[in-house]
């Protein structure tokens, strides 16, 4: 229910206009002095005041000041004579709500109360919508606050380092990932320093372009760098980074660098334990060979005796081949670990392979009758001389053959005409191509993998597990290639394919291909 | 003549060897060059001792060992593995061949894994024979 203060200092008018106003359905106070007035406001806080213009002491207008001072929003409506227009006026001026004149209607008077009634509520739902307001900017202002240090946050836990620059290129953003890899502490840097003091020139250069060329879309793929740190230290890193934009502008860039020290230390730490792996397994491989040729010598010594004790001419002859055979091993040990371990300069000379390729299969050949194994020559009469280094060729084919043979003579696969296929061929741009064709054991995919790895051999101790080390060692140092092609049970096929000079009976040699 | 040693191996060296030594011994040696030739000499020659090399063309000792233990007329002949292969690849060769369905065949006599030196491969032999 409104409450309505009525001062007048006439009190019949108080009196008449009380009755008038209750039976509207107001509640009302009274005072009949501006100095009353007063009181009354601050006891009763009513929401309208009604006062005459007019009153001893204490005038009207002076307590509509007051009231004002007192309660900005309150609602004065001023009773003045009539036609008094230019205390009205400054009533208004004062702030009042309204005035009516004397003699005073009920009608003007209600519709005075109506109005004031109406700003009174406007005033509470604009009041209400205000409060509204500031508490939703509230909470919007603590999500973007919350959202702002959870993303300072992401930036400043993550392991990369990130570097954000406004569009200047000032350095505005420098996390502890990027302190970690740069050296430099954020207080150095964040709005110290530019990206062209931070960065490497030419990534420095990249973002530089982006920023002022303005290209819309400047992304940085991921890349490695080497970062030079304050220290001087060279960090590897891998780096991407982009041009930020907002609605077409350019708002600055974003850096992101990823340490790569630790990888690279593991990386290096597993290079280091692989080799000494394979150290490990080269040392063991060549003492197994060597302690089979020892007991090969020792074997032999042990007829040499029998045959000297015994005087038996044939446990001598026997027991110095043992010893001769060992000692051919252990040369050929010699020669392969020379060969593997040194740089070699092939020596080209004026010759015909065809005439080296007879020569190792004539040497084979006994071995291959020994096993009942046929070897057959496919050689291309168009080769003729050539300039390569013969020696590469023999040892090349030897190994390629004496391998062919075993593989035919550990196929335990029953009964079967084993065969040798070498083959040569005169190929375009150069090239002579040597092929060894068996039909023995093949290899599974497992021994094709290990094929060319140190001391590595599926011959149980026969073989020193060099022959293709060598072999493909001397073929890339000629310039050439091998290739190889096997199937588990049925055989394989080795390619070689080695570059020749032309014929020049001179020390001076040019290399085709 | 003394006892029969037959000894099947590819290696012509290791033969020349084991030969020498049980002739000093005073055992009559056989020779077979590989498993397919050493149970042939088997069936011939009936030995009293078989010295076997595991890794061999043709037919691996592996093979000849099965059909020699899986034989009832052959069983009974002591077998004395001499190989550069392991006495457990050997071993782990035989169960896995076993489980493949095969019969199940006893450990051999004895194991020597080479170099073998000759004193001590003249003692095995002669365990097993006299």
């Amino acid at each position: 229910m409104f409450k309505i203060l009525l001062v007048d200092d006439e009190k019949s008018i108080v009196n008449v206009l009380t009755i008038s106003l209750r039976n509207d359905g107001y509640r009302v106070v009274t005072a009949y002095s501006g100095k009353e007035c007063l009181e009354r406001f601050q006891e009763e806080s009513p929401d309208i005041v009604i006062t005459d213009m007019k009153m001893p002491g204490m005038d009207g207008l002076e307590v509509l000041k007051r009231i004002k001072n007192l309660n900005e929003e309150a609602e004065v409506i001023i009773i003045t004579g009539h036609g008094d227009m230019d205390s009205a006026i400054e009533a208004l001026q004062y702030g009042a709500s309204d005035f009516i004149n004397k003699p005073i209607k009920d009608e003007a008077l209600s519709i005075a109360i109506e109005r004031a009634k109406e700003k009174i509520a406007i005033r509470l739902k604009l009041k209400e919508y205000t409060d509204d307001l500031e508490n939703m900017v509230q909470i919007a202002t603590e999500e973007v606050r919350r959202r702002s240090e959870f993303q300072s946050k992401l930036i400043t836990s993550s392991n990369d380092g990130i570097v954000a620059t406004d569009d200047e290129g000032e350095i505005i953003i420098y996390n502890p990932g990027a302190e970690r890899i740069f050296g430099y502490s954020r207080s150095e840097v964040v709005r110290k320093m530019k990206i062209t003091d931070l960065y490497l020139k030419e990534i420095a250069d990249e973002f530089i372009e982006g920023l002022e060329n303005k290209i819309v879309e400047k992304r940085l793929p991921w890349k490695d760098v080497t970062i030079v740190a304050k220290n001087g230290e060279r960090v590897p890193t891998r780096f991407s980074g982009t041009i930020l934009y907002e609605k077409g502008q350019v708002m600055g860039s974003v850096a992101f660098f990823q340490d790569l020290r630790e990888l690279k230390r593991l990386e290096v730490e597993l290079l280091r334990s692989e080799r000494l792996a394979a150290i490990g397994q080269t040392v063991a491989g060549l003492a197994h060979y060597i302690k089979n040729i020892l007991s090969g010598l020792k074997g032999g010594s042990y007829v040499v005796n029998v045959g000297l004790n015994r005087d038996k001419t044939e446990k001598l002859k026997q027991g110095w081949q043992m010893i001769e055979k060992n000692i051919g091993r252990i040369s050929e040990l010699v020669l392969d670990l020379l060969t593997y371990s040194k740089e070699h300069e092939p020596e080209y000379q004026d010759c015909f392979p065809n005439d080296i390729v007879r020569d190792v299969c004539d040497l084979m050949q006994v071995k291959a009758d020994d096993h009942g194994i046929e070897m057959e020559r496919d050689l291309d009469q168009s080769i003729g001389e050539v300039s390569i280094d013969p020696q590469t060729v023999h040892r090349v084919l030897l190994n390629l053959i004496s391998n062919a043979i075993d593989a035919c003579i550990f196929d335990d696969r029953g009964k079967k005409k084993w065969k040798i296929v070498v083959k040569t061929a005169r190929e375009d741009a150069g090239m002579i191509r040597f092929e060894v064709t068996d039909n023995g054991s093949g290899m599974s995919d497992k021994v094709k993998e290990k094929l060319f790895s140190s001391f590595f051999s599926t011959k149980m101790g026969r073989g020193t597990g060099l022959g293709l080390l060598v072999t493909r060692k001397l073929v890339e140092e000629h310039g050439g290639r091998i290739d190889v092609s096997s199937t588990l049970n049925e055989g394989s096929v080795f390619i070689v394919r080695l570059p020749f000079g032309t014929l020049e009976k001179s020390s001076k040699i040019v290399v085709n291909g | 003549m003394g006892k029969r040693v037959l000894i099947v191996d590819d290696d012509s060296d290791i033969i020349t060897f084991v030969v020498t030594v049980l002739e000093e011994h005073g055992y009559t040696p056989i020779i077979a060059k590989n498993g397919e030739e050493g149970l042939a000499k088997v069936k011939q020659d009936n030995p009293d001792l078989v010295l076997l090399d595991v890794l061999m063309p043709k037919q691996s000792g592996i093979k000849m060992y099965r059909e020699l233990k899986t034989d009832e007329s052959m069983k009974s002949i002591p077998v004395v593995i001499l190989s550069g292969i392991a006495k457990r690849t050997f071993l782990r060769s035989q169960e896995a061949l076993t489980e493949f369905g095969g019969q199940n065949v006893p450990e051999p006599e004895a194991y020597i894994e080479k170099p073998v030196e000759p004193e001590e491969l003249a003692e095995i032999v002669k365990e097993f024979v006299d």
